[in-house]
């Protein structure tokens, strides 16, 4: 059973959280307060958190670097009472993968959280290559020269996503249908925190890309820019 | 244009104005006063001469008299006598001016023994007036006139003629003329004139330059004041005028102070109070979202559940259900608003093609538009159009324009169509519906304002959304225009500028009768 680490310090929002999420079959641990996050992870490692960034303690950006400095895996999803650029970027720029602005629909919830939850690309071929990185969809890695490169599963999918249509011009509204499961919506902020975050991780420069680049006033593509496929 | 500039020039600045008027007004009074003293000087300088003119002449006539009676006894001593007298410069106070004689035989003389018609120094005949001869005639006193005296040789000199009879033995009765020169009286005045026009020129000079300074002395506080006033409008409230003195410009620096500081309080109170508002709407705002949350989901539940209610209570969740997403629309605008009011709002700026974001729109508000029976016309064009903006702000008012036309088309059609120029891009959503009162047509970008209250409730949406999108063009530098028509419809116009912080030069749409 699929477990979910509800870090909220409103006990009557937390109670209701687990009722909707119980109901949709997800087991619930209910955390309240920001500095006993850690603990209760190590013992007991859930399948995804949903973290509220105000939070007695330790608020929640601070809670989101420290897991992810433990694990890069498990996927984070912010709960914001504010939806501002400046609060949602840095939950994003901290390592969490998605947000939800409070008052969300408990629908829209479950749906969010399962698609962080989906086993991407599964009926892909099980390897990959962009440039000089090697990626393998089963064991969920990619290399450089043998060497691992250490990737969330969001900044993976994102990846695998560019990757296997080298070439295609994707918009990023494409990229957040395909990644995120958004049908409308053009929070592209998401999109471009996290291209930076993974252009930091696997461009040889950040600041002039080669394997994942701008085109600009459309979206991203995998591969030298120049050659524009449609 | 030049003509222009120097007007412009001269309403602008007070120096150059009082310096003009200055010169003018002195210039004249130096005129006046100075071709006073000229008359005035030089009537008295030809008056002078005129007087010791007429003496030296009576002088002359008597010794000429004189001579003539004790020793013209023949013709030969007549001529003789009439050579000396003519020519006797020296015998008879002869001054510094020159002065010739004329003997001329007088018109009474019919029948002369002898012609003793004298000249001295080559004079014409010609210098004597013919009226003063006229008049001599009939005159017992000797008589004067101004004239110019000329020689045979053509050369001309002003100057004054006196004439007197005279009577020789056995000739009869004689005109003798005296001609005097002005020339030196001319030269002295010309110098007098000279002088005038330097004192005069440097008068001029020196009161110009005095009020120059006077001006300086006044205008310079002035403009210290103005500069001052300019910085403390352009925001920079803790500009003071330096004050010295006790005079009436310190006096005027004072009175400024004590307005900058009275006014400087005023806007740190209303500032402070706005602030606190603004903080509280936003605290109200987000402190409401985490219990909406759980309402939400609580509400929600039971509305899934609702077909195994009884049927008042079904409907109660199902009504529960709607006015919680209303809430929620009402309490996202309403955050979105202090936002802007705290001049908070950020920008997150990508490059899009404005011909693709409008087509996204259209094709999101489908079922709505479907449901209202309203066709909305929009040809994706060819030419891309890539602006820099924050997409979410402009589908924003994109979606909220595309609504308002299909909520008030009234089953007719409404036309979207995308132009731009080098500098910006326009998106003109027009509705051929119920209309807009073209006096009221700008105060539907006021916060819940409503054309029409009856209807407002049935249409819903917050009454937010066009003060929303406005302030959300604004930020763009860009410009929301409206147009309406009671029973024809309303037209509104999005332009922005294509690059962040740039200009819109020209507007590729622009509405029917612009009335901002």
């Amino acid at each position: 059973m699929t477990s979910v680490m509800v870090v909220d310090d409103d006990q009557d929002l937390a109670e209701m959280l687990g009722i909707v999420l119980n109901g949709a079959g997800i087991e619930v641990d209910l955390v309240s307060r920001g500095d006993e996050v850690m603990d209760v992870f190590r013992n007991n490692p859930p399948d995804l958190v949903l973290l509220d960034v105000m939070l007695p303690g330790l608020d929640g950006i601070e809670v989101c670097r420290q897991i992810r400095a433990f694990s890069q895996k498990v996927p984070i999803v912010m709960l914001t009472a504010k939806g501002d650029t400046h609060d949602v970027v840095l939950g994003l720029e901290a390592g969490a993968d998605d947000y939800m602005v409070k008052p969300f629909k408990p629908s829209e919830l479950v749906a969010r959280i399962r698609t962080r939850l989906r086993r991407t690309s599964g009926e892909l071929a099980s390897n990959l290559t962009l440039s000089d990185i090697a990626i393998d969809v089963l064991e969920h890695t990619i290399t450089r020269g043998g060497k691992e490169i250490p990737l969330t599963r969001l900044e993976f999918d994102l990846l695998v996503a560019l990757a296997k249509e080298p070439g295609r011009v994707f918009t990023r509204e494409a990229l957040l249908s395909e990644v995120w499961g958004y049908r409308h919506s053009t929070d592209t902020r998401l999109v471009n925190v996290h291209i930076q975050r993974l252009r930091a991780k696997v461009e040889h420069d950040p600041e002039y890309p080669t394997i994942i680049t701008t085109i600009r006033g459309i979206g991203y593509k995998a591969g030298v820019s120049g050659t524009r496929g449609h | 244009m030049r003509r222009l500039k120097i007007s412009t020039g001269f309403r602008r600045s007070l120096t150059l104005r009082v310096l003009s008027t200055t010169f003018v007004l002195t210039t004249i009074v130096l005129w006046v006063v100075g071709s006073a003293l000229f008359n005035r000087i030089s009537t008295g300088v030809v008056n002078e001469k005129i007087k010791s003119s007429l003496s030296e002449s009576t002088l002359a006539v008597y010794s000429a008299q004189f001579r003539f009676s004790s020793g013209g006894t023949t013709d030969d001593s007549l001529k003789k006598i009439a050579q000396e007298v003519v020519n006797a410069k020296k015998s008879i106070k002869a001054t510094d001016s020159g002065r010739e004689v004329i003997l001329i035989r007088s018109a009474k003389n019919l029948d002369p023994v002898v012609d003793i018609d004298t000249v001295s120094n080559r004079v014409s005949y010609s210098s004597i007036p013919i009226e003063l001869r006229d008049r001599l005639l009939n005159s017992s006193e000797p008589l004067w006139a101004q004239s110019t005296i000329q020689y045979i040789n053509g050369a001309k000199v002003p100057g004054i003629v006196v004439g007197d009879k005279i009577s020789i033995p056995r000739v009869g009765p004689y005109d003798i003329y005296f001609l005097f020169s002005f020339e030196s009286q001319t030269h002295t005045l010309e110098l007098v004139k000279r002088y005038l026009f330097f004192s005069g020129f440097m008068l001029l000079f020196l009161i110009i330059g005095i009020t120059w300074l006077v001006i300086r002395q006044v205008i310079s506080p002035v403009r210290a004041a103005a500069k001052i006033a300019e910085q403390f409008t352009a925001g920079e409230l803790d500009k003071r005028m330096s004050v010295s003195g006790i005079d009436e410009i310190s006096k005027l620096g004072n009175a400024f102070n004590a307005m900058a500081v009275s006014l400087e309080q005023q806007i740190k109170r209303l500032e402070n109070l706005s602030r606190v508002q603004q903080r509280f709407v936003s605290d109200v705002s987000h402190e409401l979202r985490t219990p909406l949350t759980t309402i939400r989901m609580a509400s929600d539940l039971i509305f899934a559940y609702r077909e195994k209610f009884e049927p008042s209570i079904s409907r109660s969740a199902e009504l529960l259900q709607s006015q919680i997403d209303r809430f929620e629309l009402l309490l996202a605008d309403l955050l979105e608003v202090s936002r802007f009011d705290a001049t908070e709002a950020a920008m997150e700026i990508t490059s899009v093609n404005i011909n693709d974001l409008v087509s996204r729109c259209i094709s999101d508000l489908t079922l709505i538009s479907l449901q209202k029976k309203v066709v909305v016309n929009f040809e994706n064009s060819s030419t891309i159009s890539i602006v820099d903006v924050d997409s979410r702000r402009i589908e924003r008012i994109l979606r909220n324009l595309l609504t308002n036309a299909i909520d008030h088309a009234d089953e007719k059609p409404v036309d979207v169509a995308v132009k731009s120029n080098d500098s910006a891009v326009s998106v003109s959503v027009r509705d051929y519906g119920i209309g807009i009162d073209p006096n009221l047509v700008n105060r539907v970008f006021d916060r819940f304002w409503r054309a029409d209250p009856a209807r407002a409730r049935v249409k819903g949406g917050t009454g937010l959304g066009l003060s929303i999108a406005l302030e959300d063009a604004h930020l763009h530098n860009g410009t929301l225009k409206a147009w309406g028509k009671l029973g024809e419809g309303a037209q509104f116009v999005l332009t922005l500028p294509k690059k962040v912080g740039g200009k819109i030069d020209l507007e590729p749409i622009e509405i029917p009768f612009s009335k901002l």
